[in-house]
């Protein structure tokens, strides 16, 4: 288990381990497995993993053979990647099936193929997905929390909304809490509308980049490839779908003393940030500056449910259009603080981020230059402009007229992002770095 | 000719010019016996029919469109005679012919409309839609907003403003006058009797007028068409009509008639499609394109669209939005010469600045897409331009055949060419000829001929359904053509760099990819995405069939 993607605990040291199975069906036998992970360090997990078992080796599926068993049926395998048995999922949910603890829910009106073998993503990292024919898929979320997953939650809500720019949910896999120790259901899977032929927006914004950087002589705005109609697109898509959230979920407003405590989380990560990474103390002085201004707000700022880790990677762009996905939130939150309130900014400043993360991700993997750099500053400036145009003219508000909000909450994420990659990538760690720098200096 | 009720849905078509093809008696105009003396060379590129514009008497104010007779040739290019002699040799060489037919507007030459002028009150008084005001009809666009203000221009014969869509010399048929609506059939029925194969129809949505509408595709143009078509079906069996209406596929699916049964025309241009492939290629982005195709509605099962990269027209940006509009003219009409009315005057091989592989590409598309496409000539041999010639003269210079005098097309001296040869260095006629391109099996035309050829080998490249393959990559368009057991993949690369596409082609596990051009088998594809490398603006065709093992 700990050589998969998805399991979350990489480097923890772990104390107690302890199973819990759950069977799905009988005729292949199918179990989902609780994975009860009990670490030196305190604190639990608990993953959810399917297996299948069958009374006979099947070669074809000696790729994910996990082991063999002295009681019949003795082959066990990863029931994600078992084509014989994925179909069964869908089944289940066609019969809204019931067992024990598990519960299919089926949203009204769902139509789901049958008799369809799933297959899965290879791309992911935190869960696990399988895509059955060209209309639907499942996702497996692979840890498990009380409480409804929000991806689930917001697809949900956003049903009687018919917004073109979310996928439509079709059912979720829901298990019981303990309702002795007042725990809310937690949330196993989710089946949703799959979207063919489509491409994320981060490829697209990248072969504009590169479509870019081959032209020495020619601006953003003069190149074939100008992403900026697609960024204003974008930005109308997002502003929809956060006004479909504000009407649907609650909302509120944070007053001084609230954004206080959001300004107060700022800095208490900006100087866990400067244990890690030495190269911020620089800018130090003036993002906590930066923050200051957020709480010096004389307004309440309204809130709501939001994305909470929008970024290029989390929209789809078919072609009817742009596409936002996984309304899961920052996976390493926990899931109380990722169904809470926050500013739409908050999903705003993360796609402007993105935005510089595409400019500049060519610039630190290749060699770099002065004029390459220049082009990154223009592509980022134009295609944030244009994402806060295109939100503007749906949401009535330009974001980029709150500059002390936005500002605050790009930095917040940049020193997020400094961390994430002083850790993981030290050489995309200019990214953050360069934008740090300038948030810093901005009087 | 076989018979056969159909044959336009697998049909390819080459738009050829009288005017600038070959001139068989040195006068320094091409002729229709020049032309004929060219079908050998068309039936090797495998043309199965030839689209004519107009070769009517004429003033030659519009090209030709500007029509003074409807039942004769003009004099420059040869006789009734040569017409008949020329349609014989193409059939016996298994080609059709269609020809451009002026139903909205004749020129002011035509005798219709002198009678019409000076005789109100005469057999042609009604002929043309007069008026004491020029008022009327207010919600009627301009279309040639370039050279025209306004859609009424005042006669001083008759004293009254007649109404005109496209040029000030092109007045408009009133087609509510009974006699004007016969007087059309007969004009129709005598090149039927003639022989020809279909017409395209020019101009189709603006036939009649009508208060309070912007006076395009009105109910009884249909109603017109519909009874044109009975004609047709009756008395002259396997004519195509071929409609031409610039509009959104949306609208124009409306000028193929009933949904089963197709009771209008037969073809129609799909004009969006053209601009979106430059936007898609420039944009090295699929959704351009994509959009396009999920837009396009279905059509009823005797009905083709008909396809083209270039024409003789400019490059029409009507059907794009004003934002894309403005790009498309940024990136391709660099001088402003290169523009003309609300489109780009440029062939085919300099928009894509000679870059052989995108020429490939664009053709590649072309001939994969759905629909019937339409080659237009001299882009075969990616011939150039000329941009400081008049109107939109500069896609009409004369085709070059040879390295020799005029390209080979005409033993006239060269000042008496109607239009110069293309002669500079890079598509001047001692670079770009039919005689050198036929020596050497690498060069354009042959590259051309042999995928018209496979083209031909798969009927689901022209009648076969269309499905767009997923694929993270952006500017990789693939799709799939499907007719019965004829299954076809094509995976185009829109970017100028290689790039690598993971289909998701889990529908034919177990089945094998065979390039078309080539016969080599590619390795069986599974349930894990298909894996493909494509160097920058290349395409692959592969024909998908069940592997030996699986049977």
């Amino acid at each position: 288990m700990p050589e998969q993607r998805w399991y979350a605990a990489k480097g923890r040291e772990v104390s107690t381990v302890d199973t819990t199975a759950l069977e799905l069906s009988k005729e292949p036998l199918v179990e989902l497995h609780l994975v009860y992970v009990g670490y030196v360090d305190g604190g639990t997990d608990v993953f959810i993993v399917p297996l299948s078992r069958h009374h006979d080796r099947d070669e074809q599926l000696d790729r994910v053979l996990i082991g063999e068993l002295d009681e019949d049926p003795r082959w066990v395998y990863d029931a994600m990647r078992d084509r014989r048995t994925t179909p069964l999922w869908l089944d289940l949910f066609a019969a809204r099936h019931e067992h024990k603890e598990l519960r299919f829910h089926l949203e009204p009106g769902a139509e789901i193929p049958l008799n369809l073998p799933g297959d899965i993503v290879s791309t992911e990292q935190s869960n696990s997905s399988l895509v059955y024919g060209d209309s639907t898929i499942l996702k497996l979320f692979r840890r498990l929390e009380p409480g409804l997953n929000p991806d689930v939650e917001v697809h949900d809500a956003l049903h009687s909304r018919n917004n073109r720019h979310v996928a439509p949910l079709l059912g979720f896999l829901s298990i019981e809490g303990d309702q002795a120790k007042g725990q809310e259901d937690g949330t196993i899977a989710m089946l949703q509308t799959f979207l063919p032929a489509a491409s994320d927006g981060w490829s697209l914004a990248v072969a504009s980049v590169r479509d870019l950087y081959a032209e020495g002589d020619l601006h953003p705005d003069e190149v074939g490839g100008d992403f900026a109609s697609e960024s204003f697109r974008l930005g109308e898509a997002t502003a929809s779908v956060h006004a479909d959230l504000a009407a649907v979920l609650s909302t509120g407003s944070f007053d001084a003393s609230q954004l206080g405590g959001v300004v107060a989380g700022m800095n208490s990560r900006l100087d866990a940030a400067l244990e890690v990474v030495p190269e911020l103390a620089p800018y130090a002085d003036g993002l906590r500056a930066r923050f200051a201004e957020l709480g010096e707000l004389d307004e309440p700022i309204p809130v709501q449910r939001v994305h909470g880790d929008y970024h290029l990677g989390q929209v789809l762009r078919t072609h009817l259009g742009w596409t936002i996905l996984d309304f899961e939130g920052e996976p390493a939150r926990p899931l109380a603080a990722r169904r809470g309130l926050d500013s739409p900014i908050r999903d705003i400043a993360g796609m402007l981020r993105s935005f510089e993360y595409a400019a500049r991700h060519l610039l630190v993997e290749g060699h770099s230059d002065p004029q390459l750099e220049y082009r990154a500053n223009e592509w980022a400036g134009r295609n944030r402009q244009a994402f806060c145009d295109g939100y503007a003219n749906v949401a009535g508000r330009d974001p980029s007229e709150q500059p002390a909000l936005v500002r605050a909450f790009e930095a917040d994420k940049a020193v997020y992002e400094a961390v994430y990659e002083a850790r993981n990538r030290p050489h995309w760690l200019p990214i953050p770095l360069n934008s740090l720098a300038k948030l810093a200096q901005l009087a | 000719m076989k018979p056969d009720p159909h044959w336009y849905k697998r049909a390819v078509f080459y738009e050829v010019l009288v005017r600038g093809f070959a001139d068989s008696n040195g006068d320094g105009t091409g002729d229709i016996r020049g032309m004929t003396g060219r079908l050998d060379y068309l039936q090797w590129l495998g043309v199965d029919c030839l689209w004519l514009p107009p070769f009517f008497a004429s003033p030659l104010r519009d090209g030709g469109y500007d029509v003074a007779d409807y039942c004769s040739v003009l004099p420059e290019y040869g006789s009734i005679g040569d017409f008949r002699d020329f349609l014989g040799a193409a059939h016996e060489r298994g080609i059709r012919v269609i020809i451009d037919f002026v139903l909205n507007h004749t020129s002011d030459q035509h005798p219709w409309f002198q009678a019409s002028r000076s005789d109100p009150s005469g057999p042609y008084g009604d002929f043309y839609v007069w008026s004491d005001k020029d008022t009327g009809y207010p919600d009627a666009r301009i279309i040639f907003v370039d050279t025209e203000t306004s859609n009424w221009t005042h006669d001083p014969v008759r004293n009254q403003f007649y109404w005109h869509r496209f040029f000030g010399h092109q007045p408009d048929l009133n087609f509510e006058s009974p006699a004007v609506q016969a007087a059309i059939f007969d004009s129709l029925r005598f090149w039927l009797d003639l022989g020809i194969d279909g017409f395209r129809l020019d101009a189709v949505p603006y036939l009649f007028e009508e208060e309070g509408t912007n006076c395009e595709n009105l109910p009884r143009t249909h109603e017109f068409l519909k009874r044109l078509r009975r004609m047709v079906d009756a008395d002259y069996p396997d004519r195509l009509l071929l409609c031409e209406a610039n509009q959104w596929p949306a609208d124009v699916v409306q000028y193929f008639g009933d949904p089963e049964t197709g009771d209008e025309c037969q073809m129609a241009f799909h004009f969006p499609v053209m601009p979106r492939l430059f936007m898609g290629v420039r944009r090295e982005s699929r959704f351009p394109i994509s959009e396009i195709l999920a837009q396009t509605p279905a059509i009823p099962p005797n009905c083709q669209w008909g396809i083209f990269l270039r024409n003789h027209d400019e490059l029409t940006l009507e059907m794009v939005t004003d934002e894309d509009r403005d790009y498309m003219w940024a990136e391709y009409a660099k001088d402003p010469r290169m523009k003309a009315n609300i489109g780009i005057r440029r062939r085919l091989a300099p928009l894509l600045e000679n870059d052989r592989n995108q020429l490939e590409l664009f053709t590649a598309l072309l001939l994969s897409l759905p629909g019937s496409p339409v080659l237009y000539y001299g882009d075969e041999i990616g011939m150039g331009d000329n941009i400081w010639l008049g109107d939109r003269d500069g896609v009409r210079t004369p085709m070059q055949w040879t390295p020799d005098r005029n390209g080979g097309f005409s033993t006239a001296d060269p000042q008496r060419l109607h239009l110069p040869v293309i002669a500079d260095a890079v598509y001047g006629y001692q670079a770009i000829n039919v005689e050198a391109q036929m020596r050497s099996t690498t060069s354009l035309l042959y590259w051309t001929r042999r995928m018209i050829e496979v083209r031909k080998q798969h009927p689901t490249l022209a009648l076969g359904t269309l499905t767009e393959v997923g694929s993270r990559n952006p500017t990789v368009l693939s799709y799939i053509r499907e007719y019965g057991d004829d299954v076809v993949l094509c995976v185009n690369n829109l970017s100028r760099f290689p790039q690598p596409a993971e289909l998701d082609l889990r529908r034919f596990d177990g089945w094998t990819p065979t390039e078309l051009t080539g016969r080599v088998a590619f390795p069986e594809i599974g349930v894990l995405p298909y894996m493909f490398t494509l160097a920058g603006h290349g395409f692959y065709w592969f024909l998908l069939s069940r592997s030996e093992t699986h049977q």
